[in-house]
């Protein structure tokens, strides 16, 4: 599904990513997983083509390193930001119209009917979408967003930070279904170790822009290296 | 999915882009019968028509800035080179008037295609861009001597023509003709801005990362608007040059086609399709009647206060106005979709 090899970032002298490179499966859930600053988002951003990465990304058999964001997102490459984007003077139904006619280039009112009411935003579709959403409604429209453009690899970018235990629990379910309802690959960012090992098969953990372990969310979580990452000891 | 059990006997309300549409016919409707209202005296048709002329140039500037999302310093680029095209066509060619015209505005729109480098620049680095543009243009018109007629300008190219024993020469005819290019573009605007393409425009302004994301090509869809509006404020600047039937450097391409459509659409409200027309007509008729009338000398300081004064009172301009009071006086709320948008 998604191949990266060798990928690396650099802002000025500084590097983000260093030589990253590892597999997802089809229907994978993975997590990403490290410190504040490990190049997670960064990642995402090269992946989903906002930013320009050095090495080798492919997607479905087909390198996609230097295609523009907006035909990486046709291609079915879905993403969610951290902080929620909405297209703030549209409605949450324009929101996902918009997403549909250029992401999966067609419109289907009765398919964004079924993503309004899977992620429970039915009875705020018409709402403007900047000023009437909750934090939690507006981050269900991020991946709602995401969905209408028919992906087949979705990037969540901490979309359960600031949520409390509740909401956190019920959006970890909400993810399962949509894994399985849309047949999704989903890669998630998340520093919650429960929530990565209550949702993910695999976890992959960036400290410093370098890729310091690959396994299962068990594996990566008793790795030392994770341990001394998460810490802060220094990095031997 | 819930179903609201009294929904088969309420009435249901009209659409938005019904309501759209009927405020725009209205307000073009308004704007023909404005003649009759104003005594229909050859000098206030002539002012009359130099305020379409200007709303037009408005509604064009209106679009990039509200589709497109770009702040325009230099409209009288594409309003000076729809002239000079239109002109030269007819004049040095012998193409007819109400076919030149229209190329006209195609004329502007392939010389707004070296605008395009500065479509990656934003905010004032892409009004400064375009406004240096401008003072090319004007610099090529006085220099190209044996096309322009360099700083003498162009005088002998043909009017407006007579259509079916209507004569769009005389000033009944010009404002028939010039209203009819307002109505046709303002439906043209109000169409795009209705199309999933209009929507997305409209993200972009908000978010251009937001859109991109979900597959919309910024850049494609920015570069349409540019042509476009460039086509818009052709048309009008070649419409004028046929009114007024002469062309010189300094005034086809005056620094008053690149102010007064920004003061016209901000004073009507630029995120509507009607704002920026009617404010167009209002900014016009008060400086020509009732500002010159009070101080005949630096009477657009006057325009300047009004302008400052609606910008702080009323940001959303005339059609913002219109949105807040029109409710209470009809007793009806407007949706989100309807407010300010008509």
């Amino acid at each position: 599904m998604l191949e990266l090899d060798a990928v690396t970032v650099r802002f000025g002298g500084l590097t983000a990513l260093s030589g990253i490179s590892f597999r997802i499966a089809k229907g994978e859930i993975l997590g990403l997983v490290g410190p504040n600053g490990a190049g997670k988002t960064t990642l995402f951003n090269s992946i989903s083509g906002l930013v320009k990465a050095r090495g080798r990304i492919s997607f479905n058999g087909r390198e996609v390193t230097s295609l523009p964001l907006h035909k990486r997102a046709r291609a079915g490459i879905g993403r969610t930001f951290q902080i929620p984007q909405p297209m703030h003077h549209l409605t949450v139904r324009e929101n996902l119209a918009v997403a549909q006619v250029f992401g999966a280039g067609r419109h289907d009112a009765t398919r964004i009917d079924e993503i309004l009411a899977v992620m429970e935003l039915s009875h705020k579709a018409d709402a403007d979408a900047a000023t009437a959403l909750a934090l939690q409604e507006l981050k269900r429209l991020e991946i709602a967003k995401a969905l209408a453009t028919e992906p087949k690899l979705l990037l969540l970018d901490e979309v359960l930070a600031g949520l409390e235990s509740n909401a956190k629990r019920s959006f970890m379910l909400k993810l399962k279904e949509l894994h399985a309802l849309f047949g999704l690959t989903i890669v998630i960012v998340e520093h919650d170790i429960e929530t990565i090992s209550g949702l993910c098969t695999r976890a992959v953990v960036l400290n410093f822009g370098q890729l310091i372990a690959d396994g299962t969310p068990a594996e990566v979580f008793n790795n030392p290296a994770v341990v001394e990452s998460y810490t802060g000891t220094a990095h031997a | 999915m819930p179903v609201t059990s009294n929904a088969s006997v309420q009435a249901k309300p009209a659409s938005p882009s019904r309501v759209q549409g009927a405020v725009t016919g209205a307000g073009l409707v308004v704007l023909a019968l404005l003649p009759l209202a104003a005594g229909a005296s050859p000098y206030m048709l002539g002012l009359l028509i130099s305020a379409l002329i200007l709303a037009g140039l408005a509604l064009s500037w209106a679009l990039l800035g509200n589709l497109g999302g770009m702040v325009s310093f230099g409209h009288a680029a594409f309003f000076g080179v729809g002239a000079y095209g239109s002109a030269l066509l007819a004049g040095k060619l012998g193409v007819p008037v109400l076919l030149a015209i229209p190329l006209g505005g195609l004329i502007a729109t392939v010389f707004s295609l070296a605008m395009l480098p500065a479509l990656r620049l934003s905010g004032p680095y892409f009004a400064l861009a375009i406004l240096a543009y401008a003072q090319i243009f004007r610099i090529l018109a006085t220099e190209l001597d044996w096309l322009t007629g360099g700083a003498a300008g162009l005088q002998r190219y043909p009017g407006l023509p007579t259509v079916l024993g209507f004569n769009l020469a005389d000033r009944a005819g010009s404002y028939v003709l010039v209203l009819a290019f307002v109505a046709v573009f303002a439906f043209v605007y109000m169409a795009l801005r209705r199309s999933h393409v209009g929507t997305a425009l409209r993200a972009i302004a908000d978010s251009e990362d937001a859109t991109r994301v979900v597959g919309v090509n910024a850049t494609v869809l920015k570069t349409w608007m540019l042509l476009l509006s460039a086509f818009i404020a052709g048309v009008f600047g070649a419409l004028n040059a046929h009114i007024i039937g002469f062309l010189e450097p300094d005034y086809a391409f005056s620094g008053i086609w690149s102010v007064m459509p920004i003061i016209a659409a901000v004073f009507g409200g630029y995120r509507s399709v009607l704002g920026p027309v009617f404010g167009a007509v209002v900014i016009y008729l008060f400086d020509q009647v009732i500002a010159k009338s009070l101080i005949p000398v630096g009477h657009q300081i006057l325009l300047g206060i009004v302008l400052a004064i609606m910008v702080l009172l009323a940001p959303n301009g005339l059609s913002g106005l219109v949105a807040r009071f029109l409710p209470r006086l009809t007793g009806r709320s407007l949706s989100n979709a309807e407010k300010g948008h008509a």
